[in-house]
């Protein structure tokens, strides 16, 4: 039997660029149906071989609306992965897509996994974002990049797959949560000063 | 039809009476004349034995006259009156008793000489009489003093008239023939009387042996060992006996004592407290005593047998308390003396009993049983013993030097010292409920003020050999402080925090009773001291105060000269506002008290009673008394008396638990089951949790009530269900192991984790739930201030606005669901919209289980979906973009108090096993709300001008 481990992803990006539907595109194009419960299109999981081991992705949805932004730090702390998202066709949201990539390296929790997702590719003719200033960005801070139509089902596998790949490996003498482990359990806001 | 004999009984009656009669006017009332010399003792002793053979006389006589009747009347009625009619015969046993009363007074006058002292005393007199006293020897001569003529002369007539009884009624049953109906009484009577000549004779060889005795001792022995009602049954020098290891000249058996005679010096042994163990062969057999251990030697075998025999009769003969009829070891035959008996002695020798007097049970030699040990000077114990010393339950007074109070022990008893659980009040001033070893606190133990004491205070805490030692909370409430931290040799010692009332807490290293070094200061107003303090806690030396709103001062402190604090540093100003963590929310003594042995001292014994495969008589010992609170201490004392004496229900109580336990082990029965055990203060379990939520409220209430104490107490509840859960596990085994199984399954982690929070924390919770819902509402009560300012700002909103305002997408509107009236603007509509999720959420409140909670969250959720599928007449699945504000909205709505401090009591005791899943990802959108709602724009946005309400409509 495989080991099971958990993984705590949140959904990072503006809103209206497509952070619901990468997920539900991710979840629901599968065989996988032995229906683990959901909140709506906000919380989601997803259970994928990677390697030796199992990945349940925990998939924590995030509001993309300014005026809620002070509030993603509670989302994303204990998170092993962030996927952030922009819209290719909305150069804003590649700005907004900075600015978490800024927050998250200061106040997020070490060592988290960065994916950056480019959606809407089937709109690539109306494109604002070229591809290669993503690459050349999302190279500059170590994170995975796709671009993906949640729309045409185009790299959303790839997308999870790449970040399956930046988790490190379990290491033998800790037990199996290590991707999941709240950093601290303190009810401080944000959580901010983990240690 | 009368029959001869018949007629000579009458005849024997009537002559009976009349002799006693004369006896009485002629002997009797002379003899007690002379003997009246009541300023002398031995002349008091005198009248008041000849005035008991006058009584008894009397009664004879009466008794006499009263056969001489029955016999008349049936000599005149023969028909109406039966041969059973006659006294003699249906109440032979009633005659009987009064002539061996007789006989025993007689005797007693005997064995003192009585007679023949009177007879000195009036010899003249009773010279001159010898003539007439001659009547009452029938055909015996009269040779001797006068004083043995006496003798006979109260006896002779006795003698021969039982002699006369028995020969006529033994021929009253020949002829009535065998099948007479009255035949066996006649046999009955011939019987006792035939047996009664026997006791006679014995009581006359014991009384003169007896006063034969006298003449062979000192007087000064003679005086002490000779007294009237007591009767020599053996002497040494009748048949050579010798004791080891004590020395004796001489060795007596009386009928009540043995006696060991040295020189002058007299050993008595209370027969009733004298145990023989019988020597199989040989010339040896073996004594025990209260306090002595002694053989017996004789020459021959022979010799030993009759010792031993006389011994063990003896012994016996005085356990009943009356003489064997007709002799000695008649009736009953024991061949041993009986190993448990009840009696009472006073020890002698050195040592804690020494002047002691125990009465109660004994078993060879030793108090073993019920009893009751009472010193000379006052002090008193009443309980079990074992093989001599306390043992099990006891109740010890010990007087007081001054005035007339008590320090009273209820407590158990082990080997002669406090050990195990008790309850000790000393005097009126303060009570101790914990736990003993060797007769001094130790382990866990409340040491409490009473209500009349001078001084208030009380300790929670671990004990050690009599002092305070270990983790221990003490309340000082004229001082208005508490302090919780470590102790040793009855000082405040290592890591410890104080609490006052004023709110201020200091947290430090305390040696010999004093905070020293570095420490921390925490005010009510939330402003931050770091540095060095005097002994008595003012600031002293180099430190460091940060202000609330972030000013710092950094220098030295002291006292000033007008007694205030004087100070000389730098102020910095710049500081940004410190952390809220850093001050307002710092949680004290987290790591400084390791939680896991935080409470051993009452985890301890529980785990000790399990070890001890949960014995019965034991659980009162280990898991205290069935007390709940000092109120109850009085009602307890009864208690404990009548519980005392049902202690065999205890045991198969304990067997009702065990067998509960095993019957109930699947996850449903097994809730049901511990829910009852928790609740139940007799239940092991209950017992457990009831302790534990003593030392909680102790350290959390009242003046602990204190927000810097959060941490240390929802630490201390996970640590409580942890506790419980294996306490539960340890019954289970012991359980199983009666059964002769074992628990099948060694429990991982893992699985204990699960029971832990999923079964036992929310059983435990409701336990600890004021006390610690307290310190939530305290450690949030700004956030929670802010979040209900920003409920009441936008509970003015009308629905649609509120909508609107939290940028809720407008085609969410559940506006299908309003019926509105033609005079209604929908603009105005109030708690209509997503009704059915803010009342789901109101029911957050009704449960203080974490879980229920967190599904009630759920169902909050599950509301919202389904008004907005309705709206949308679709399924939809809401995105976060969408459900926050709509969460905001219901939340807003539902307007639970104190959301903040529900919250994060929530997040401290959710199973682990959620972290990262639906339930954190529920409550931390709940969360978010809440951290919303205290926002400016949502506190402050009082209705824009636009939606005044004063606008006409």
């Amino acid at each position: 039997m495989m080991a099971i481990r958990e993984l705590k992803v949140c959904l990072l990006g503006d809103t209206g660029v497509g952070k619901s539907s990468i997920v539900c595109r991710f979840v629901q194009d599968h065989f996988d149906h032995n229906i683990s419960p959901t909140i709506g299109a906000s919380f989601m999981t997803k259970t994928v071989p990677c390697g030796n081991e199992l990945h349940k992705f925990l998939i924590w949805d995030t509001a993309g609306q300014e005026r809620f932004h002070s509030l993603a730090p509670m989302y994303y702390r204990g998170s092993a992965a962030a996927v952030i998202v922009y819209d290719i066709t909305k150069q804003d949201s590649f700005h907004t897509l900075k600015k978490w990539v800024k927050e998250l390296k200061e106040h997020g929790p070490e060592n988290i996994v960065m994916a950056i997702a480019g959606n809407k590719c089937d709109l690539s003719d109306i494109r604002e974002v070229p591809l290669k200033d993503a690459k050349e960005y999302a190279e500059s801070i170590g994170a995975v990049v796709v671009e993906t139509s949640a729309k045409n089902a185009i790299n959303i596998e790839e997308l999870f797959q790449g970040i399956s790949r930046q988790i490190p490996p379990l290491d033998p003498h800790e037990n199996g949560k290590n991707g999941t482990i709240h950093v601290t359990q303190s009810h401080l806001q944000g959580g901010r000063r983990c240690c | 039809m009368c029959s001869p004999e018949e007629e000579a009984l009458l005849q024997l009656e009537e002559v009976f009476s009349v002799t006693l009669d004369h006896i009485n006017n002629l002997v009797l009332q002379p003899l007690l004349k002379a003997a009246a010399e009541p300023s002398d003792p031995w002349g008091r002793e005198c009248l008041s034995l000849l005035q008991q053979l006058h009584r008894s006389s009397r009664r004879l006589w009466e008794v006499t006259k009263e056969s001489l009747h029955s016999l008349q009347e049936r000599l005149h009625h023969p028909d109406s009156f039966g041969l059973e009619a006659l006294l003699l015969l249906h109440s032979a046993d009633h005659i009987l008793q009064i002539h061996i009363e007789y006989i025993e007074s007689y005797t007693s006058c005997v064995v003192v000489n009585v007679f023949q002292k009177a007879a000195k005393r009036r010899s003249e007199y009773w010279r001159a009489q010898r003539k007439m006293l001659q009547q009452f020897l029938s055909g015996m001569s009269s040779a001797g003093s006068v004083g043995t003529v006496l003798v006979q002369a109260l006896h002779q007539p006795l003698a021969h008239h039982v002699q006369q009884y028995v020969f006529f009624l033994l021929s009253l049953a020949d002829t009535i023939g065998e099948h007479h109906p009255s035949r066996e009484l006649v046999v009955h009577a011939a019987e006792l009387f035939g047996n009664l000549q026997s006791f006679m004779s014995q009581e006359l060889d014991q009384a003169m042996a007896t006063q034969a005795l006298r003449h062979t001792l000192s007087s000064r022995v003679g005086d002490v060992l000779c007294t009237p009602s007591r009767r020599l049954l053996q002497d040494s020098q009748d048949i050579p006996v010798t004791v080891t290891p004590l020395r004796s000249e001489r060795v007596l058996l009386f009928d009540d004592s043995l006696v060991l005679l040295q020189g002058h010096s007299v050993h008595t042994f209370d027969l009733k407290l004298v145990w023989v163990e019988p020597g199989q062969d040989g010339c040896m057999f073996h004594l025990l005593t209260p306090e002595e251990k002694f053989f017996f030697c004789s020459k021959d075998p022979q010799g030993r047998v009759v010792w031993q025999w006389k011994v063990t009769q003896a012994v016996c003969q005085a356990l009943r308390g009356k003489k064997d009829f007709p002799l000695l070891g008649a009736g009953l035959k024991p061949s041993e003396t009986p190993s448990c008996r009840c009696g009472a002695y006073t020890f002698l020798s050195e040592g804690r009993f020494c002047q002691a007097t125990y009465e109660g049970e004994w078993y060879w030699g030793k108090p073993h049983g019920k009893g009751t040990l009472k010193w000379p000077d006052g002090r008193n114990h009443v309980g079990e013993f074992c093989q001599g010393l306390e043992h099990g339950f006891g109740i010890r007074l010990v007087p007081q030097a001054s005035e007339d109070k008590f320090d009273c022990y209820k407590c158990h008893w082990r080997e002669g010292s406090m050990c195990g659980y008790g309850i000790c009040e000393n005097g009126t001033s303060e009570v101790y409920k914990g736990y003993f070893q060797e007769g001094l606190r130790h382990g866990f133990g409340v040491l409490e003020s009473t209500p009349q004491a001078p001084q208030s205070c009380r300790y929670t805490g671990h004990w050690e050999k009599g002092q305070r030692s270990g983790y221990g909370i003490a309340e000082d409430s004229d001082r208005g402080e508490r302090y919780i931290g470590m102790w040793q040799a009855d000082q405040r010692h290592g890591p410890g925090i104080i609490v006052t009332q004023a709110g201020v807490c200091f947290q430090g290293t305390f040696q010999a009773d004093k905070m020293v070094g570095p420490g921390i200061l925490l005010s009510e107003d939330d402003s931050l001291y770091e540095g060095t303090f005097t002994r008595d806690l003012t600031l002293l030396g180099k430190g460091k105060v940060t202000f609330p709103n972030g000013f710092t001062l950094e220098g030295s402190f002291g006292s000033g000269a007008g007694g205030g604090l004087h100070t000389q540093g730098v102020l910095d100003t710049a500081g940004l506002p410190p952390d809220p963590g850093s001050t307002r929310k710092r949680q004290l003594g987290l790591g400084a008290f390791p939680v896991e042995s935080r409470w051993q001292g009452i985890c301890g014994p529980f785990q000790d009673f399990v070890r001890a495969g949960c014995p019965g008589d034991l659980q009162e010992a280990l898991l205290g008394f069935h007390v709940q609170s000092s109120k109850e201490l009085r009602k307890s004392q009864e208690y404990l008396c009548c519980e005392r004496t049902h202690p065999e229900d205890h045991t198969g109580r304990m067997e009702d638990i065990l067998e509960e336990l095993l019957q109930h082990r699947e996850p449903e029965a097994l809730q049901q089951c511990l829910r009852k055990a928790l609740t139940n203060s007799l239940h092991p379990l209950g017992k457990l949790l009831r302790t534990l939520m003593l030392t909680f409220q102790a350290t959390y209430t009242g003046i602990g009530a204190n927000k810097h104490l959060q941490g240390l107490a929802q630490e201390e509840v996970k640590q409580h269900a942890q506790e419980i859960w294996a306490a539960y596990r340890g019954l289970l085994q012991v359980a199983l192991q009666r059964k002769g199984q074992a628990l099948e399954e060694a429990e991982d982690a893992e699985t204990r984790d699960l029971q832990v929070h999923g079964l036992v924390l929310p059983l435990v919770l409701p336990s600890f739930y004021s006390e610690l819902f307290t310190l939530y509402l305290l450690l949030h009560e700004r956030e929670d201030s802010l979040y209900s300012q920003g409920i009441i700002s936008l509970s003015l909103f009308p629905d649609t606005k509120l909508l609107e305002f939290l940028d809720v997408q407008k085609h969410l509107w559940p506006l299908k669901d309003l019926t509105l009236t033609t005079n209604q603007r929908y603009s105005l509509v109030r708690d209509k919209c997503f009704l059915s999720a803010t009342e789901c959420l109101q029911k957050m409140i009704t449960t203080v289980d974490p879980r229920e909670k967190l599904e009630v969250l759920e169902r909050t959720y599950g509301e919202i979906e389904a008004t907005v599928s309705r709206v949308l007449g679709q399924e939809y699945k809401l995105p976060m973009d969408d459900l926050l504000p709509l969460l905001i909205y219901v939340v807003s709505r539902a307007r639970i108090q104190h959301l903040g401090a529900e919250i994060h009591l929530i997040r401290d005791m959710m199973d682990p096993i959620h972290t990262g899943g639906l339930y954190d990802f529920l409550l931390t959108a709940l969360e978010s709300c809440y951290e919303h709602i205290q926002k400016e724009d949502m506190r402050l946005d009082r209705l824009p001008r636009r939606w005044d309400l004063r606008e006409p409509w």
